[in-house]
């Protein structure tokens, strides 16, 4: 394992090793992300994509490896982490207060662009599956962070959902932030900058790809 | 991890830490609508019943402090023990229940940068005035049901609070500790009944003897009993009763902290 950073990357994670007692799920894995990236990691279920994306938000520990971060962090998880006795509105206040931002206007901003405003004064419970995923969503972007890690984003989007998240993610990226998605199921491959596939544990930069995706490797 | 936040510095934060957090533990804790039913119902019907089963025959009841042997009506004492078990399973279970459902999201916050210390200390202080709030209405009903002098009244509210205190902190304890709901509700509801009805010499073998001593009810029994029976305000069982909750609630806390605390360090 080596220590020296690379400089280029805002999120590097270099021989990245977890196991469940005999279950050894990331068997050296490695990723470097750049300003501006957006990457896909792709993988079945099961193949620990999970586990990868929780160990480079730094939610588990890793066994072994190195997790290098410079920059803030958003982190989305693949089953929205919310309280469902609070409104959308009352979410936003309480990661503001979180991330000690001066206002909601990125909150709001978020709310209108994914198309839920309707719903801000409704307690998180009575939503449905898809907007609840939009908030998850939100409340991982509303401090506009440097790397965003994305797990299985667009679970339960409609078609329209679908092309707002990518204008956003679009944006993001046109801003120099760093995307991190994982899915089992890539629609559209040359929205990607780089699709990484996570096999046996290790990513697997993916070289032949359909359409014309661009791999900047 | 921390996600820092270099590009927000120096503007001032829009919404405070600790009011939110307190603003929003409140709200979280007084939505459970099963609680509220219970107290709202539970408490006034338990009341009825007990006192109705009890009737008004004479009980022998020790205070432990004076070693005194006091003849109590056994309603009036039955009363005390019903409000006191009342207590314990509406807010053993509101705060389970709300603390165990929010522990992901808890995790989130903190993920996100918020205080651990500021998200314990609001909880800790939501899940007093919600305990406390619980604690004064029960002893309010009671005043349907019997009219005892203002300082015999005031203890009995003591001995309310402080076991409400006691098991809003277990509920707490039990929140971020066990795995399913019904482990937790089992534990809340069969240790609530044995802690306070082995207190009330009702039918009961083990009344008067000192294992009683090592249950959380036996503070406030004592003092509310010794303050309504006997003109006695007896503060050393009333500590004895806030240390059970103080017990409860810093292993819960403890608890709590390791279970929201982020794994890694960043660079």
């Amino acid at each position: 394992m080596t220590s020296v950073p690379d400089p280029g990357a805002v999120l590097e994670a270099r021989d990245v090793h977890k196991s469940f007692r005999a279950h050894h799920v990331l068997r050296g894995a490695d990723l470097r992300v750049a300003p501006g990236q957006l990457v896909g990691v792709v993988g079945e279920n099961g193949s620990g994509k999970s586990t990868l994306l929780k160990t480079l938000a730094g939610t588990l520990p890793a066994d072994r490896g190195e997790v290098r971060l410079s920059g803030s962090l958003g982190y989305c998880p693949q089953v929205p982490v919310l309280n469902h006795n609070l409104t959308v509105g009352q979410h936003l206040r309480y990661f503001a207060a979180a991330h000690r931002l001066p206002g909601l206007d990125r909150g709001r901003e978020l709310i209108r662009r994914l198309g839920y405003e309707q719903y801000e004064e409704k307690p998180a419970g009575e939503l449905s599956g898809g907007t609840l995923q939009k908030l998850n969503l939100t409340l991982a972007l509303l401090h506009d962070p440097d790397v965003l890690l994305l797990d299985e984003p667009y679970q339960g989007f409609d078609w329209e959902t679908y092309l707002h998240f990518w204008d956003l993610v679009e944006d993001l990226r046109e801003r120099g932030r760093a995307v991190v998605i994982i899915t089992h199921l890539v629609f559209e491959q040359d929205r990607f900058d780089r699709l990484e596939d996570l096999v046996g544990g290790r990513l697997e930069p993916r070289t032949v790809s359909g359409r014309d995706t661009h791999v900047n490797v | 991890m921390s996600t820092s936040e270099p590009r927000h510095a120096g503007t001032a934060p829009a919404f405070g830490q600790f009011p939110t957090a307190l603003r929003f533990s409140l709200r979280n804790q007084t939505r459970n609508r099963m609680a509220a039913l219970l107290l709202l119902v539970f408490v006034p019907v338990w009341y009825l019943l007990m006192s109705a089963m009890a009737g008004d025959e004479s009980l022998r009841f020790k205070l432990y402090s004076t070693g005194e042997m006091l003849v109590v009506d056994g309603g009036r004492l039955t009363l005390i023990s019903a409000g006191l078990n009342a207590i314990t399973m509406i807010t053993g279970f509101a705060v389970f229940d709300a603390v165990r459902k929010t522990l992901a999201f808890d995790r989130r916050l903190v993920f996100a940068g918020y205080r651990q210390s500021v998200l314990v200390a609001a909880k800790t202080l939501s899940v007093g005035l919600v305990t406390t709030a619980v604690a004064g209405y029960a002893a309010l009903v009671l005043l349907v049901f019997w009219r005892p002098d203002l300082a015999g009244w005031a203890s009995v509210l003591a001995g309310f609070t402080v076991i409400a205190l006691t098991y809003g902190a277990l509920g707490l304890l039990l929140g971020v500790l066990v795995k399913n709901d019904l482990e937790g509700f089992f534990l809340i509801i069969m240790g609530g009944l044995m802690d306070t009805f082995l207190q009330n010499p009702i039918g009961n073998p083990l009344a008067n003897k000192p294992v009683l001593q090592w249950f959380p009810s036996f503070g406030p029994m004592q003092f509310g009993v010794g303050g309504a029976f006997a003109d006695t305000a007896l503060w050393g069982h009333l500590a004895l009763g806030l240390t059970w909750s103080a017990g409860f609630c810093a292993a819960g806390l403890l608890i709590f902290r390791l279970r929201t605390r982020n794994a890694a360090a960043r660079a």
